[in-house]
């Protein structure tokens, strides 16, 4: 009897073990949420190498005309401004390092189109972005403006003097 | 291992006092702050995006972010999730209290303890303080640059992060302190003494994160934050016509007391809410948010 209780109770721990852990659905960020903490990268986002955000501040385009730029962040390879009319957010504009995530520069293979002379990719619905000297991303994010209009704000970059900082 | 940014925000709660305390606040900032929860959800939400692969390469951004320490966003959330004064047994207990859509507050007088004026005055500035430090680390400035903040009340508060604003005005200033708060701050953050400072329990949480070698200066930082930030509070005040009799009012849709309990009520928000680590993950997740987007 003793040895069918000493049987029966791993048994029944390891059924327990197997329904809960069924029950939870792996998230579909587990894999990054893994490499990001114990991969040969880990812990490491951003490289030592990239810009430092406050940088890229000058090369942003001058508000006026009704709009009106608030710098939002400015983190190492990266800067954001939001583009205000009335008081309301219209865009999101950004700069940023891609020395950090090469990947990004992948998109850009499939441009057909120039501004200045850098290419330029729509990317989802509400993003349209250029590389700048193979290096530096602009980005115009926006649910209300048009593609063309993205367009127009990346063009009021200084994309020319950009490409000369590194 | 620190638990994942998404699961932290997937387990924002929908629904507790916290959630009922700001809803009672939308008078003051009308459809600023909405609830939002869930780590797909607030990608989708902040970014407009429905695309499966963007919404993917956005969240895996994100965390990676979020994982490197030296970006500061661990830093900032622990801060918001320290700073709170939650009593989780007492906030059960009320909910389950509950009598159709109000908590009576009288069955549970004995378990609040109203905050010391003292206390609550150096309670709101700390929380003033986590608030400077915190923007500092999710944005990418040096810890001490409270002018940055100020710019950035004006013109780029919004949503959760002027939600939180109000409920600091409103739960840790006007209904615990009266109309006259940031008269009584400003006269006992005057007399405040560093051993006094020492022996507050806000303080000895978070201490360590405030800029300044030792408790003379770090009571130096929060005397600047308080001084740069109190004209913003005090036209946030008249502009919208707040007195604790106002707030009251709104609070009555979900609280039952009576108005001679105003500290009661206060001690009672102080300990069954944590509006600063809800709405702090959620300022701190659209942040993370939308320079990953900006970053693929």
């Amino acid at each position: 009897m003793l040895s069918l209780r000493k049987f029966i109770a791993p048994v029944l721990l390891a059924f327990l073990l197997l329904i809960t852990s069924c029950t939870q659905a792996p998230s579909r960020f587990e894999q990054a949420q893994k490499e990001s903490t114990q991969g040969t990268q880990r812990n490491q986002a951003v490289s030592k190498e990239a810009e430092e955000g406050g940088s890229f501040n000058k090369f942003f385009p001058a508000a006026g005309e009704g709009y009106k730029l608030v710098f939002s962040q400015e983190k190492k390879g990266f800067a954001q401004a939001k583009l205000q009319q009335n008081g309301k957010d219209v865009a999101v504009l950004t700069i940023n390092d891609i020395i950090s995530n090469s990947s990004a520069k992948d998109k850009f293979k499939q441009s057909t189109e120039k501004i200045d002379g850098y290419p330029v990719v729509n990317q989802g619905k509400t993003a349209t972005a250029v590389l700048v000297a193979d290096r530096y991303q602009v980005k115009v994010r926006s649910t209300t403006l048009t593609e063309d209009e993205r367009k127009e704000w990346l063009d009021k970059f200084d994309l020319n003097s950009l490409a000369r900082l590194k | 291992m620190s638990k994942p940014i998404y699961e932290i925000v997937d387990e924002l709660p929908q629904n507790n006092i916290t959630i009922m305390a700001l809803r009672a606040l939308d008078f003051v900032v009308p459809g600023e702050w909405e609830n939002l929860v869930g780590f797909e959800n607030t990608i989708r939400e902040v970014t407009g995006e429905t695309d499966e692969e963007m919404i993917q390469a956005i969240g895996d951004r994100a965390i990676w972010l979020y994982n490197d320490k030296s970006q500061g966003y661990q830093r900032a959330l622990w801060l918001y999730q320290t700073v709170d004064r939650t009593d989780g047994a007492l906030a059960t207990a009320a909910l389950a209290n509950k009598v159709g859509e109000t908590i009576p507050l009288f069955g549970f007088l004995n378990r609040i303890t109203p905050n010391p004026d003292k206390a609550q005055a150096i309670d709101l500035c700390i929380k003033l303080v986590v608030e400077v430090v915190a923007f500092c680390q999710i944005n990418g400035l040096p810890g001490d640059s409270i002018g940055d903040f100020v710019g950035s009340l004006t013109d780029n508060y919004s949503k959760e992060s002027l939600m939180r604003m109000a409920a600091l005005v409103c739960f840790d200033g006007l209904i615990p302190l009266g109309p006259d708060f940031l008269l009584k701050v400003g006269s006992i953050l005057d007399d405040l003494s560093t051993s006094t400072l020492e022996e507050n329990n806000t303080f000895n949480r978070i201490g360590e994160a405030i800029p300044g070698e030792d408790s003379g200066s770090k009571l130096g930082f929060i005397n600047d934050s308080f001084a740069s930030v109190r004209g913003w509070m005090s036209g946030f005040v008249e502009d919208r016509g707040l007195d604790p009799q106002v707030i009251m009012s709104h609070l009555h849709g979900f609280i039952e007391f009576s108005d001679d309990k105003l500290d009661y009520v206060a001690g009672f928000l102080d300990m069954t809410t944590n509006y600063y680590e809800h709405t702090g993950t959620q300022t701190l997740a659209r942040s993370l948010i939308e320079r990953a987007i900006a970053e693929i």
